[in-house]
C-alpha cells in the first residue's frame, strides 16, 4: 500500500462515523417524506444537546480508563435543583434576580456546581478510597436519582423564569440556541483534549495508569479531575435539560445515559480507556438522533420504535468493531 | 424570592392529609405504589394514608420503582407479615394476578387502585377507568374540533406515555376507539419511559413533519409541559395548536389558566383512594359489598359486581379553563377537609 493511500484509508476509518452520519442522514433524506428539510436537521442538533454534552463528561472519564454511570442521575439532580429554585409551577420556588440576565449564568454556576459536588464525590472513593468507579457510580446512579425523588416529594416544577427560558427558544442562524452550547462545548473540550496537556494525560492515564505514574505524571489528580469534570458537564446538561422542558420532573432525563454510551462507543472510543476523540463522540450522538427523529417521521407502530432503535445502534457499533479489525488487518 | 401560591397550597395539602385523625389501630395496610416519579403516584400516597388513618388503620407504603418483578416479591414479603389488607396500584395489570391470589389464599383482602385487574378476584376495585378516561378526552377533543373547523376532523399528534404501560395503552384504546369513524387523521408516538424531554422532540419534529396539526393528546401532564415548551419554540401561540392531556396534575392545570392547554381529562384520585378507605372495614371483615350508587366525597359513584370482585367506578371529568379552580380536582392539591367515614 503507497503512503498515500494508506493516509486517506486512514482518515477514511479514523472518520468512519461521519461517513456512517452522512450515510444515513442521505438515506433518511432520500426515503423518508419531511426528513430533508433544515427544521428537522435543527431538531436534531437541537435533541442531541442534553446527551452530547452528558456524553463529553463520559468519553473524558472512559478515555482515562474508568466509567461513570452517574451522569444521567446527576443531570436530572442539577435540572431538578434548577426548576426548584427558577420555575413559579408545581414544587418551584420561583426565584427571582435582578437583572434578569444574571440569572442565566447564576442558575448555569449553580447546575455545574451540582454536578462538581457528585463528581468530587465519585471522585474521592475511586482514587482515594480505591473502590471500583463501576460500583461507585452505580451507587451515585441509584441514590442521586432517589435524592431527585426525595428533593421533588415525586412532584414536578414547572414554568422556568423566561429570563433562562430564553436560552430554549432563541436561534441563531435558524439553529437552536441550546445546539449551539452543545457545539461550543464539543469544540472547547476537543480542543482541550487534543491540544492541552490534560487532555494528553488522560490519554496516557487511561493507557497505562501506572506507566504514567512512574513517568511523573500526577495520575490520581487527571482522573479525580475527569470525574469533576464528567459530573460539571452532567451538571451543564441538566440545566440545559430543565431549560428545554420548562422546569423538572422526578423522571427527567431517564435513559439517556444508555443513549450517551451508545454515543461514546459509536463515536470510536475504547472501554478499554485510552483511545478516542471527542469529534467522534459527537458524531455519534447526531447519529443516534438522527434515527431518533427517523423513527418519529416514520411514524412506525409504537411497540417497535425501541426494538428498532436497538438493532440500528448495534449495527453502528458493529461496523465500528469491524473497522478497527480492517484497521489491524490492513495498516 | 417569592413563594408561589401553587407551592403554599400544596404544603398545606400535604399538611391536611398529614394530620387527620389518628389511627384506631384497627392493623396495618400495605399501599404498594407502582412509582414515585409523577405527581399521581405521589399524592396517591399521601391521600391513602390520610384516609385510611380516618377509618382506623396504619399505612406502610411500599414503591415499586415501576418494577414488575419488585412489585412481586414486595407483595411475597408482605404477604408474610399478614397485614390487615394490601392496596395495590399494579405495575404491571396481569403480572401480579398470581400475587393477588396468593394474599387472598392466605386470608389477606387485597383491593386495587386506579388500575383494573380483571384476571382474577380482587376484594374491591376502584376506579376511574383509564379506557374512559380515553372516552373523556375523545368527546371533548370532537368537541374542541368541531368549534374549531365546523367539523369533527383535522389532525391530532397523540404522544403516549411508555409502550409497555398498559395505562397508557387503555387510554389510547378508549380514544382511539371513541374517534373511530370520524373524519380525523391521528398520529401516535410513544414517549419512552414517560420522559418529558422524549414528549418535546416528538412535538418538535412533527411540527414540521405536519404542520397542520390541529390538536396535541398527550397521556399525562408532565409531558403536555415539555409539548408546550416545543410549541414555544416553535414561535406557536396558545391557542395555535389546541392541547388536550390526561391525569389532572398541577401542572397541567397550570397549562390552562396560561391558556396553552384547553382539556386536562381528571382522574379523581382524591375520590379513588377515599372509596376504598370506605369501604375498608367491610373488605378487612370479609362483609359483603352492596352494589348500588355512593356518594364519594361528592361524586356519584357506582358499585357493580363484577366478575373480578366488586368494583366502584368513580366518573373522570374534563377540567377546562372555566372549572379549573374548582376544589375537587386533585390538581389543586387542596384535601378534603371533613374525615372520610366508613360505609355502615
Amino acid at each position: 500500500m503507497t503512503p498515500a493511500r494508506r493516509r486517506t484509508f486512514e482518515f477514511l476509518l479514523d472518520n468512519l462515523v461521519w461517513l456512517m452520519l452522512i450515510t444515513v442522514l442521505v438515506i433518511f433524506s432520500l426515503t423518508i417524506p419531511h426528513y430533508f428539510q433544515f427544521g428537522i436537521f435543527a431538531n436534531i442538533l437541537e435533541q442531541s444537546t442534553y446527551v452530547g454534552v452528558m456524553a463529553i463528561g463520559l468519553a473524558i472519564v472512559i478515555i482515562a480508563g474508568h466509567l461513570d454511570l452517574s451522569v444521567e442521575s446527576t443531570a436530572a439532580l442539577a435540572a431538578m435543583v434548577t426548576g426548584l429554585l427558577f420555575a413559579s409551577s408545581g414544587i418551584g420556588l420561583g426565584l427571582s434576580l435582578g437583572p434578569p440576565i444574571v440569572m442565566i449564568p447564576v442558575s448555569m454556576a449553580i447546575a455545574v456546581a451540582v454536578g462538581v459536588v457528585i463528581g468530587f464525590i465519585n471522585g474521592f472513593f475511586v482514587i482515594k478510597v480505591g473502590m471500583s468507579a463501576f460500583i461507585v457510580t452505580l451507587a451515585s446512579f441509584i441514590w442521586v436519582r432517589g435524592l431527585v425523588v426525595a428533593i421533588s416529594g415525586g412532584r414536578s416544577a414547572q414554568s422556568l423564569d423566561s429570563a433562562i427560558r430564553i436560552i430554549g427558544v432563541e436561534r441563531i442562524f435558524g439553529i437552536p440556541l441550546l445546539a449551539w452550547i452543545s457545539m461550543l462545548c464539543f469544540v472547547v473540550f476537543s480542543f482541550i483534549m487534543a491540544k492541552t496537556p490534560f487532555g494528553r494525560y488522560v490519554t496516557l492515564v487511561g493507557g497505562n495508569e501506572t506507566a504514567t505514574y512512574r513517568a511523573g505524571i500526577a495520575a490520581p489528580k487527571i482522573l479525580w479531575s475527569s470525574f469533576i469534570l464528567a459530573g460539571a458537564l452532567a451538571g451543564l446538561a441538566g440545566w440545559l435539560l430543565a431549560i428545554r422542558t420548562s422546569g423538572a420532573t422526578a423522571n427527567l432525563g431517564t435513559g439517556m445515559l444508555f443513549n450517551a454510551f451508545a454515543a461514546v462507543v459509536i463515536g470510536g472510543v475504547s472501554l478499554k480507556g485510552g483511545i478516542g476523540k471527542l469529534p467522534g463522540v459527537y458524531a455519534g450522538v447526531l447519529l443516534i438522533y438522527s434515527i431518533h427523529t427517523a423513527i418519529n417521521l416514520m411514524r412506525l407502530p409504537a411497540h417497535w420504535t425501541q426494538v428498532i432503535l436497538g438493532l440500528l445502534v448495534l449495527a453502528a457499533v458493529l461496523l465500528d468493531t469491524l473497522k478497527l479489525r480492517l484497521r489491524e488487518k490492513l495498516l | 424570592m417569592k413563594m408561589t401560591r401553587r407551592y403554599l397550597m400544596g404544603a398545606a395539602a400535604a399538611v391536611a392529609l398529614a394530620s387527620s385523625a389518628q389511627a384506631q389501630d384497627k392493623g396495618t395496610v400495605y399501599y404498594m405504589v407502582p412509582t414515585l416519579l409523577d405527581e399521581f403516584q405521589t399524592t396517591s400516597v399521601d391521600a391513602i394514608e390520610s384516609f385510611f388513618k380516618d377509618v382506623g388503620y396504619e399505612v406502610v407504603t411500599l414503591n415499586a420503582d415501576n418494577k414488575t418483578d419488585v412489585q412481586q416479591s414486595q407483595m411475597a414479603d408482605t404477604i408474610l407479615l399478614k397485614p390487615a389488607a394490601i392496596v395495590l396500584a399494579a405495575v404491571d395489570f396481569n403480572a401480579l394476578t398470581p400475587s393477588i391470589e396468593e394474599a387472598r389464599a392466605a386470608g389477606i383482602p387485597v383491593m386495587q387502585f386506579d388500575r383494573q385487574i380483571t384476571s382474577t378476584v380482587s376484594d374491591l376495585t376502584s376506579v376511574a377507568g383509564t379506557i374512559e378516561i380515553g372516552h373523556v378526552a375523545a368527546d371533548e377533543i370532537k368537541r374542541l374540533l368541531t368549534e374549531k373547523k365546523g367539523a369533527v376532523s383535522g389532525k391530532i399528534l397523540q404522544v403516549l406515555g411508555d409502550p409497555g404501560d398498559p395505562y397508557t395503552l387503555d387510554i389510547q384504546k378508549g380514544f382511539e376507539e371513541m374517534m373511530d369513524g370520524t373524519d380525523v387523521e391521528i398520529i401516535t408516538h410513544p414517549a419512552m419511559q414517560w420522559e418529558a424531554s422524549n414528549a418535546g422532540s416528538i412535538v418538535a419534529d412533527e411540527l414540521l413533519a405536519t404542520p397542520d396539526i390541529d390538536l396535541i393528546f398527550v397521556h399525562a401532564a408532565h409531558l403536555a409541559v415539555a409539548a408546550v415548551a416545543s410549541l414555544e419554540a416553535a414561535g406557536k401561540q396558545p391557542g395555535d395548536v389546541m392541547l388536550v392531556s390526561s391525569n389532572g396534575a398541577p401542572v397541567g392545570l397550570d397549562l390552562i389558566r396560561q391558556g396553552w392547554e384547553q382539556v386536562e381529562v381528571e382522574q379523581p384520585l382524591f375520590a379513588q383512594a377515599a372509596a376504598l378507605a370506605m369501604f375498608a372495614d367491610k373488605v378487612v371483615n370479609g362483609e359483603e359489598i352492596a352494589p348500588g350508587t355512593y356518594d364519594v366525597l361528592g361524586l356519584e359513584s357506582v358499585v357493580t359486581i363484577e366478575d373480578w370482585g366488586p368494583n366502584i367506578k368513580i366518573p373522570g371529568a374534563a377540567i377546562t379553563a372555566g372549572n379549573v379552580d374548582d376544589s375537587r380536582f386533585w390538581g389543586n392539591l387542596q384535601a378534603p377537609s371533613d374525615p372520610i367515614s366508613p360505609v355502615e
